[in-house]
């Protein structure tokens, strides 16, 4: 038995040796590759050198912590995640160094510490100017309000200029991005985890339990997305975790029905017959044969979500679900930017590019694992 | 008749999930007492305290939650879907929704024409040319559509073609509502699509104006979207090449363009087919922050106001009736598909 479970492994090593192999022959998936390990990177560094009074409302509306919005988890949760990345990187280039020195950028990323520069809140900007008299672009620049003017403080230089309450455009730019990549990490990372465990039960119960889960799938699909997490937020209220609540009820079902299609495929294969006339378990079957084996068009979904999360969640934001005009997120610094769009282009200009790049790269991933793996176009 | 047991089956099904969205749509808008008071939708400022005791009976807002569904269920039969608005002035729900209505169907079209025609030509080109130079600028041009928000996209083509052609003197497209302010009410309402009307009142300055101000909206719709066709088209067209028939076409000696057109297109087109179908149904719904961005009078930018103003009547009908229009395109979808490829049997 122990020899059978090997080379099965072994198989799906070389299977995934061959799969990354055709990957990195892709300039886009490469170039998607390295966007996105640039942003999660970037965003460790953020959260590791913010100022803790970063985000302290220059209006005096309250304070908001970071707490629950740190990227960086806590160091169980480091150990394992590395760990299993190690682990493959082990498995799959049986290369020790590789491994070490993976581990070793990591910790470094992660532990060293670095000085704390980020500022987000402007000095320059008293609060008792109007909200308009606190936009800027940098020190030079004057903004046109159709009757009058108004000049920038001299002596200042920003690289994107200022938001509504005179806080420096780029940092909060920079302060938003590990917000917005670990809610739509964690919106995805859930919305696969109970799709792929009710599709799972779905698809290898059949009969009437697969019956009414699809039912209620349908039920689900029957609303456009948008609509049902606009109804859901104005609802459920408006925090982070009520508006991650209702990205991820519109979310689920599509891997339910994914898993569900790849699950039928498989259980009618011949190893599962094999596999069952040796007398396992079909819990056994299912979790270690069965999913192992379709998991992967799941994967690809869930990197291409990745990016479609980040639009949703900002899309509400946007449209004026934010918990407060202060956040750092980038929906919601963009929403900022409506009032003044014609005044201060570069308030919707930049956080939208930034969404744009970041969700570039995971779906160029997404989209290059796809072609890779793609049955039909396979050796 | 295979496949009339199957629509008959699909529409008995139908009816079931219809059941369980008006059970979430009942839940979500009344199921939470203060965020949405129910009788404000049947009532009317001159109506006194006892007119309004006796409506709350009526409608069983005195009952418990899960019979007060059944009585929402009931009024939804007979067609009574009380007032939009959260004031109790307004009008009926089915009015408002139908005066809105066309703008989004006007929108909804444009925009899936210029899908159609640059997402399919864009995927073609992508599988002909599968991982040259070609290939590699399509898949940037349809991922970057369907990695941008179209807010921002919106925002972009506004300040470009309406703001800066303005400074800079070109002729500038318009960037707000459906028609310009001065044409309002220029042509008899007809159909409410606003080119048609101007059309068929023989106003040519009136179905320009209204062209016009389609134009920067469907774009951003478009321009969303057709990534998604654009892949479609090109994994479909790719399997087709790689099949027995087609070989057999090449080795008969059929030039390229024949092979291609004639032969592979045709089949590779009905997933795009079926894919447009349900595209179309899903902006019918309503485009919400393209109708938001772009002022657009559609049911989309009304339905948005309506959950920020607490209007749970129209919240209600608006994500039924969308919810009615996704389910009858997909039930459609699915048959037009029997007939567009009769390798399928149900």
């Amino acid at each position: 038995m122990s020899t059978k479970r090997t080379r099965e492994s072994q198989a799906r090593t070389e299977e995934l040796k061959y799969t990354m192999h055709q990957l990195f022959r892709n300039p886009l998936v490469v170039l998607g590759l390295v966007l996105s390990v640039f942003f999660i990177v970037a965003s460790i560094y953020v959260t590791k050198i913010m100022n803790p009074n970063a985000l302290t409302n220059p209006l005096g509306l309250g304070n908001m912590t970071l707490g629950s919005l740190s990227v960086n988890p806590s160091i169980f949760l480091n150990i394992l995640i590395y760990g299993a990345i190690a682990y493959a990187i082990q498995r799959l280039y049986g290369n020790k160094w590789a491994t070490i020195a993976f581990v070793a950028v990591i910790f470094i990323i992660l532990y060293v510490p670095i000085p704390q520069q980020l500022q987000a809140v402007d000095p320059n900007g008293p609060s008792n100017l109007m909200y308009e008299q606190k936009l800027c672009w940098n020190s030079q620049s004057l903004i046109n309000w159709g009757t009058q003017t108004t000049s920038c403080p001299a002596s200042t230089n920003y690289l994107l200029g200022t938001d509504d309450f005179g806080r420096d455009l780029f940092q909060m730019i920079l302060i938003a991005i590990p917000l917005d990549l670990s809610i739509a990490l964690e919106i995805v990372l859930i919305a696969t985890a109970f799709g792929v465990v009710v599709g799972a039960i779905a698809a290898y119960s059949g009969g009437k339990i697969d019956e009414v889960l699809l039912r209620i799938t349908d039920i689900f699909f029957a609303f456009p997305g948008l609509i049902l997490a606009l109804v859901l937020a104005a609802v459920l209220g408006r925090t982070i975790t009520t508006l991650t609540i209702a990205v991820l009820i519109v979310w689920w079902p599509t891997y339910v029905r994914l898993i569900r299609g790849q699950i039928l495929a498989e259980k009618s294969k011949n190893y599962v017959e094999a596999l069952k006339s040796l007398g396992l378990s079909s819990r056994r079957i299912l979790f270690l044969h069965i999913i192992p084996n379709s998991i992967y068009p799941v994967l690809v979904q869930s990197t291409l979500d990745i990016g479609g999360v980040i639009l949703t969640f900002s899309a509400l934001m946007f449209l004026g679900f934010s918990p407060s005009p202060v956040l750092p997120e980038l929906g919601n610094l963009a929403s900022a930017g409506v009032t003044y769009f014609f005044q201060a282009p570069w308030l919707i200009f930049f956080p939208g590019a930034t969404i744009v790049v970041i969700s570039l790269a995971f779906n160029l991933i997404g989209d290059g694992i796809r072609d890779v793996l793609d049955p039909r176009l396979r050796r | 008749m295979r496949t009339i047991e199957y629509v008959i089956r699909r529409l008995f099904l139908m009816i079931f999930v219809l059941l369980g969205v008006s059970l979430i749509v009942f839940y979500l808008t009344h199921g939470v007492p203060s965020a949405w008071d129910p009788v404000t939708a049947y009532i009317n400022p001159k109506m006194t305290a006892s007119q309004i005791q006796a409506i709350r009976i009526q409608h069983g807002f005195n009952q418990p939650l899960y019979l007060q569904y059944f009585y929402w269920l009931r009024d939804l039969l007979q067609g009574n879907w009380g007032h939009a608005g959260n004031e109790a002035s307004g009008l009926p729900v089915t009015f408002v929704f139908s005066e809105r209505f066309p703008y989004t169907v006007e929108l909804s079209v444009a925009a899936t024409i210029i899908t159609v025609g640059v997402g399919i030509p864009l995927g073609i080109i992508s599988a002909l040319k599968n991982n040259k130079l070609p290939d590699h600028v399509s898949r940037i041009i349809a991922l970057t559509g369907y990695s941008t928000p179209a807010y921002w996209f919106g925002f972009v083509l506004q300040l470009l073609f309406f703001y800066y052609f303005a400074v800079w003197g070109l002729p500038s497209l318009p960037s707000h509502g459906a028609i310009s302010e001065t044409l309002g009410g220029a042509v008899p309402r007809v159909t409410g699509v606003p080119i048609v009307d101007g059309l068929l009142g023989g106003n040519l300055t009136y179905a320009w104006d209204a062209f016009l101000h389609v134009i920067l909206p469907a774009i951003t719709l478009a321009f969303i979207s057709l990534g998604y066709l654009a892949r479609i088209v090109r994994a479909s067209m790719l399997e087709v090449l790689r099949q027995d028939y087609i070989i057999l076409a090449r080795s008969k000696g059929l030039r390229e363009r024949v092979v291609i057109y004639r032969h592979a297109l045709r089949n590779a087109l009905i997933p795009a087919a079926t894919l447009t179908g349900l595209f179309l149904a899903g902006l019918l719904g309503g485009a919400i922050i393209t109708e938001y961005v772009f002022s657009w009078p559609g049911v989309g930018q009304l339905s948005l106001s309506a959950v920020f103003a607490g209007d749970a009547n129209f919240v209600a009908y608006y994500t039924l009736v969308t919810a009615l229009i996704i389910i009858v395109a997909n039930l459609i979808v699915d048959v037009l598909y029997i007939y567009l490829d009769p390798r399928i049997k149900y």
